[in-house]
């Protein structure tokens, strides 16, 4: 079975720096059957708020792995919506005009619902990309200036109807998460982050359909033998457990795979 | 043949996962290649005694050879001695599990001394649950935390004499115990990162690791194939799959 990971960062701390540490990174994915990585960048690495100059090394390292081996990787633009409409524009639209970059990747900057999102809005329909949102319930963990609860995610894609949203992290979202998901067709949700807990896979695509959940596996922070078989053992249709490791991802990003 | 070291029977009370028969849970884990598995009762981690929830534990794998039962007991209240000898009474037993976090004492707490020498008259193992839930995504209610690795480590050196197995450890807190404490086994469902098992390999005996799926908080099939689909020698992984746990366990 084909599998696309929607959700990885090869580049982390002081791995995936060079060539042959990335080509290490195929060979484990490959031994997975996954045939397409997203990469989402390093981006932690100089902490919640980088500035422009700071997106720009972060982004261009995914350009670098993108254009090194482009059959296997694609890249998704890092962007820190706070920085202003024209800087988030310039990043953007720079990013969208190089080989490889198929998305936007928000982190935790700010909470989804913040009005600065506007303008990664604007980006996504200038650009023509989909907005991957990390995502995680505040319940727990606070930090909602920050965090974007999955409530935040569901307003940033409610406001923007025209714009394909996925939010990041099913663990972390929780069944509360699938439900504040529910019902916006603009709206997906990937797998990735958090141990794998069970119930979580049949539970959205119950409701949200499968269609709308997307493999992503968060590597290097968890284990692609873990986040892929908590979905090939999920009480659920071989077909719906296709879609989510290939064919939704296949679909909304276009990609045209071997 | 696999062999489960931390699987549970019983309803959970805050995530809709299966609350499964004796033999539904056979099968389950039995679909993942899991043909044994060590069973604990979810009923004695939140009431305040814990043998209804067990003896529904003994009913429940009666019938039932490859689920082995593991009673849950509380060492702080009066009556372990009398529930202990009630528990090995009920079934064989290889081990008791203790859950100091829910049942709210410490690992330094003196009555522990007595408990642990009776486990040992009875050439019992001890199961010491770490963590049942990532800490991030429990009940917003629940402020139970993972019991803390100052406490293990006095646990250890407390009881040198001692094997423990913990369940639901971080590979983290594997890696802070390892260097100064030989006497524990981990169990490995908590324990997670890209190629985890390779790298705990580089710094951890592949004979003091014991797969464990937490069934049915976590997926099954998942943690079976992180072992399943490791990367590492075929030894370790018979070690870790039930190899590791028939020597612990005495099976």
């Amino acid at each position: 079975m084909r599998i696309i990971d929607v959700h990885t960062h090869p580049v982390f701390c002081n791995l995936g720096r060079t060539p042959a540490e990335l080509r290490r990174v195929i060979a484990y994915g490959r031994r997975f059957d996954i045939v397409h990585m997203v990469v989402l960048g390093d981006v932690l690495v100089f902490g919640a708020t980088p500035n422009a100059e700071q997106l720009r090394l972060i982004n261009n390292d995914s350009a670098r792995v993108a254009r090194l081996f482009p059959d296997y990787f694609s890249a998704f633009v890092y962007l820190n919506p706070l920085l202003g409409e024209r800087a988030t524009l310039a990043e953007a639209e720079r990013c969208a005009a190089l080989p490889g970059f198929r998305g936007i990747k928000l982190e935790i900057a700010n909470n989804a619902a913040h009005p600065c999102m506007r303008h990664v809005a604007k980006a996504a329909r200038v650009c023509r990309l989909p907005v991957l949102q990390h995502s995680w319930s505040i319940t727990n963990i606070g930090n909602g200036q920050h965090q974007s609860d999955p409530s935040t995610t569901a307003l940033f894609a409610r406001r923007n109807p025209d714009v394909t949203v996925i939010m990041a992290h099913l663990t972390g979202i929780g069944f509360r998460g699938v439900l504040e998901a529910k019902g916006l067709p603009n709206l997906y949700v990937d797998t990735s982050g958090g141990f794998p807990e069970e119930g979580l896979i049949e539970y959205a695509a119950e409701h949200l359909g499968a269609d709308h959940v997307l493999y992503g596996s968060d590597l290097p922070i968890r284990e692609h033998s873990v986040t892929i078989g908590r979905i090939l053992g999920a009480d659920l249709p071989a077909a719906d457990r296709q879609r989510m490791l290939f064919g939704n991802t296949a679909r909304l990003l276009q990609l045209n795979l071997p | 043949m696999l062999i489960d070291s931390n699987a549970h029977l019983g309803p959970w009370p805050f995530t809709p996962v299966p609350d499964r028969s004796g033999p539904a849970l056979a099968a389950h884990l039995a679909a993942s290649g899991v043909r044994r598995a060590l069973v604990s009762h979810f009923g004695a981690v939140f009431l305040p005694d814990p043998m209804p929830a067990n003896r529904r534990l003994f009913a429940a794998v009666r019938a039932t050879p490859g689920l082995l039962p593991v009673p849950i007991l509380n060492p702080a209240l009066p009556t372990w001695r009398e529930q202990l000898a009630e528990c090995r009474a009920a079934a064989p037993l290889r081990a008791v599990k203790l859950l100091p976090n829910y049942h709210h004492y410490s690992l330094r707490a003196g009555h522990l001394e007595d408990f642990m020498a009776a486990l040992a008259a009875a050439r019992l193992r001890l199961i010491l649950n770490v963590r049942l839930e990532d800490e991030r995504h429990k009940y917003f209610a629940l402020r139970i935390k993972g019991v803390p690795v100052p406490q293990l480590a006095h646990f250890l050196r407390r009881f040198p004499a001692h094997h423990v197995l913990f369940t639901g450890i971080y590979k983290g807190e594997v890696e802070q115990l390892a260097p100064a404490h030989t006497n524990f086994s981990a169990e490995i469902a908590f324990c997670e990162v890209t190629n985890v098992l390779e790298i705990m390999l580089k710094k951890f005996p592949a004979r003091r690791l014991l797969l464990g799926t937490c069934t049915p908080l976590l997926s099954t099939r998942g943690e079976v194939d992180k072992l399943r689909r490791a990367h590492i020698p075929a030894r370790a992984k018979e070690l870790i799959g039930s190899g590791n746990a028939r020597r612990f366990f005495r099976l």
